[in-house]
């Protein structure tokens, strides 16, 4: 099916459920509040915003090389470096990690996504868990996450209990809180962190200079994904490497506040396997963490997609989400606009970089081209004017240039 | 959906050989200067862009080519678009627009021709050649086609002795302004816009503006608030005319789209933008003002609030 076609008819369906629309809309509403007065509250996060920007050009403009300085990085720090030159190479190389038989906790990750890792990993006979509690939700639904940061944005509580009962046999009665839901959950993730036989995260940001894996969350699960198994494997797009620890934070931290969480409850820092030095001060590796970190930087378009003058403009991108927030199609079709893991208007750039051209430009003509995205993307990435050249390529396609 | 192909065929098809997207006989674009006299020459011309003269064609358009769903073929609706651009004035009898719709447009474009004049700033006026931007086309990504067109509305522009022209619609303001330069080599018209011109001329004292309404909310259209920085100049007009002016929540430089961009790909969708958007307005006020002829065509069909939906040019007059 043709992929505008598709995303028309998923989204004719979402405009007439009104527990969809709902969700979405209050979720939005508090965002686009919220940010602004966290950008208010501490002014120091709009010149943050600027420094990444820089560092993201400065990366983007050398890519190959910060490449070639991470994975040495990671290799000096005890962890073994991998770049995928695609998706399916990047499954391979995490399957031949994990094998078969193992139970696998996620946690929330939109590379992976991209990847279609947790399916594969299914596939191959893993016990695999998404522990992120809106991730988990979208693997009980059978969906794709309808946000970047808030992926069951569209769940109602009605809804998300009905998927506990359902699909794990939870007794959530009809009128159940979400505390008690969230505690029922806490429960029965609990067995599955401490049997788990590997954690795979994604990453906010990997320091060049020193290998280190950034991420920022607010559950506590990714410390517990990273933490508990005795291995832990990363996945990351290329574009997310920076020079130094410091801006690999600072990464951190402007991700969080646009997309309306901050403080952020929780920063993770990842430099190798666990280590002690309690014995004569000399380092050790392994310890209560893994003894085996794996990080697999995957390409996937991306390379390419810094030869064009536009799409290569996405690659700064931190996934904040904001745009998604924003963006008044995204505030009523969530990510049902915008490709099979992205959405919203930096979704359908990402599935042209990741999947093609040919398959999101269809996709930009649902674009208002209203430009809320522009204003609103504190790495200042014109949104808007890289989907009018979408719009662009695929008029010319199908009309082959009128 | 009808077959987009076909759609944006049909515009550029219309676009290139009549000069307007929906082929309608040129009359339909500039009767309403006639009565007013407007001479063909001179430095400063009020170019229209024929947005508001043909949003009613082009609505009727869409809902026409909806309603052929099912049995339309892109080949079918390719063959209507030949045979309305060999017979321009069959248009009016196929789309029927609302006498009432077609009506309206005339009347605030003459309107602000008087404003202009009250303001002091005579402009002429290009009659045939007061053609379609190609606007639609730019937003559709035509970019060749819309080269094309570009190169020939300047032309016909720059032939009439225009140096400068006005504009009175923010997509037409944005597109001569901001895109034409990058697609017309050596363009050198000004570009400036009814409201900068009256905003200037009220803070000057030059002309004084009494309110036909008495409170409204203002809705930016998108093009002037984010793309073109014109943001203050409605509002001091405005409150200069005694008209109080309530503020959405979601307004000035972070306005909400009306929707109107996606009618043509998901018409459920622009309804349903339209409404979020009306029932926001409604919080702040019954009347809403709105600049662009698209905005209007948009949130009117979606108002079932019974908000009254007026164009700015109808909140004032000039005080003579």
């Amino acid at each position: 099916m043709d992929p505008l076609e598709r995303a028309l008819r998923d989204i004719e369906r979402a405009l007439g459920d009104e527990a969809f629309q709902e969700g979405v809309k209050r979720a939005a509403r508090h965002a686009e509040e919220r940010v602004p007065h966290i950008l208010e509250e501490h002014p120091y996060l709009r010149e943050l915003a600027r420094e990444v920007r820089r560092v993201k050009e400065e990366v983007l403009s050398n890519l190959d090389h910060y490449i070639e300085e991470a994975m040495e990085s990671l290799g000096r720090m005890g962890a073994r470096a991998y770049l995928a030159g695609d998706a399916s190479e990047a499954r391979e190389i995490v399957a031949g990690i994990v094998g078969t038989g193992k139970t696998v906790v996620l946690s929330k990750s939109m590379t992976a996504e991209e990847l279609g890792l947790r399916e594969y990993l299914e596939s191959l006979g893993n016990e695999v868990w998404e522990t992120d509690l809106g991730q988990l939700l979208i693997q009980l639904e059978g969906g794709k996450p309808m946000h970047s940061v808030a992926p069951a944005v569209h769940l109602t509580r009605e809804r998300v209990a009905a998927l506990l009962r359902e699909k794990l046999g939870l007794r959530v009665p009809p009128g159940t809180s979400p505390e008690e839901m969230v505690r029922l959950v806490r429960g029965f993730l609990r067995e599955k962190f401490t049997s788990a036989d590997v954690g795979i995260s994604g990453a906010n940001a990997i320091a060049a200079e020193t290998g280190s894996i950034v991420l920022v969350e607010n559950e506590g699960n990714i410390r517990l994904v990273t933490g508990l198994p005795p291995v832990h494997i990363a996945v990351a797009g290329v574009e997310k490497i920076v020079p130094t620890l410091l801006d690999a934070l600072k990464v951190a931290i402007v991700q969080a506040a646009y997309d309306g969480l901050y403080p952020p409850n929780y920063i993770n820092v990842i430099s190798g396997p666990s280590a002690t030095a309690d014995i004569e001060h000399k380092r050790v590796r392994g310890a209560h963490g893994p003894l085996e970190v794996h990080v697999v930087l995957v390409d996937n378009g991306r390379r390419a997609a810094l030869r064009d003058p536009l799409l290569s403009e996405q690659l700064r991108c931190i996934r904040c989400g904001r745009c998604q927030w924003e963006c008044p199609v995204w505030q009523h079709t969530a990510n049902l606009w915008g490709g099979p893991s992205y959405g919203g208007p930096m979704g359908v750039v990402w599935t042209a970089i990741t999947r093609g051209v040919e398959e999101a430009s269809g996709l930009a003509l649902l674009c208002l081209g209203c430009a809320r995205c522009d204003y609103v993307c504190p790495v200042e990435i014109p949104i808007s004017r890289i989907l009018r050249s979408l719009k662009a390529r695929y008029s010319k396609r199908i009309t082959r240039g009128v | 959906m009808a077959s987009v192909r076909a759609v944006l065929e049909f515009l550029a098809d219309s676009t290139l050989k009549t000069g307007l997207p929906v082929p309608v006989p040129m009359e339909e674009v500039y009767s309403w200067a006639i009565p007013l006299g407007l001479p063909r020459s001179g430095r400063v011309h009020l170019y229209t862009g024929a947005l508001y003269q043909l949003m009613p064609y082009i609505e009727r358009l869409g809902r026409y080519l909806e309603s052929l769903e099912g049995s339309r073929s892109a080949a079918a609706i390719l063959r209507l678009a030949r045979a309305l651009i060999a017979a321009p004035r069959f248009t009016r009898t196929l789309l029927s627009p609302e006498p009432q719709a077609l009506e309206r447009p005339r009347a605030i474009l003459s309107r602000i021709a008087r404003f202009l004049g009250a303001a002091g700033y005579y402009v002429a006026y290009p009659y045939e050649g007061d053609l379609y931007s190609g606007v639609l086309l730019y937003d559709m990504g035509l970019d060749d086609a819309f080269a094309e067109v570009a190169s020939r509305v300047y032309r016909v522009l720059k032939e009439a002795g225009a140096e400068e022209i006005v504009t009175v619609d923010p997509h037409t303001t944005h597109v001569m302004r901001s895109v034409y330069p990058k697609y017309v080599d050596g363009y050198d018209l000004e570009v400036r816009n009814y409201l900068e011109v009256l905003a200037e001329a009220v803070d000057s004292g030059r002309v004084r503006l009494r309110p036909r309404v008495r409170e409204v909310v203002i809705h930016d259209p998108c093009f002037y608030a984010r793309y073109e920085g014109i943001i203050e100049e409605p509002r001091r007009i405005l409150r200069a005319a005694g008209v109080e002016v309530r503020e959405p929540r979601r307004s000035g430089r972070m306005t909400y789209c009306c929707g109107g961009p996606v009618e043509s790909i998901s018409p459920r969708l622009a309804s349903k933008i339209a409404e979020t958007r009306l029932s926001e307005l409604r919080e702040e006020s019954k009347t809403v003002v709105v600049m662009c002829p698209i905005c209007y065509a948009n949130l009117s069909r979606a108002n079932r609030l019974g908000l009254r939906i007026i164009d700015i040019a109808e909140a004032f007059d000039v005080e003579v």
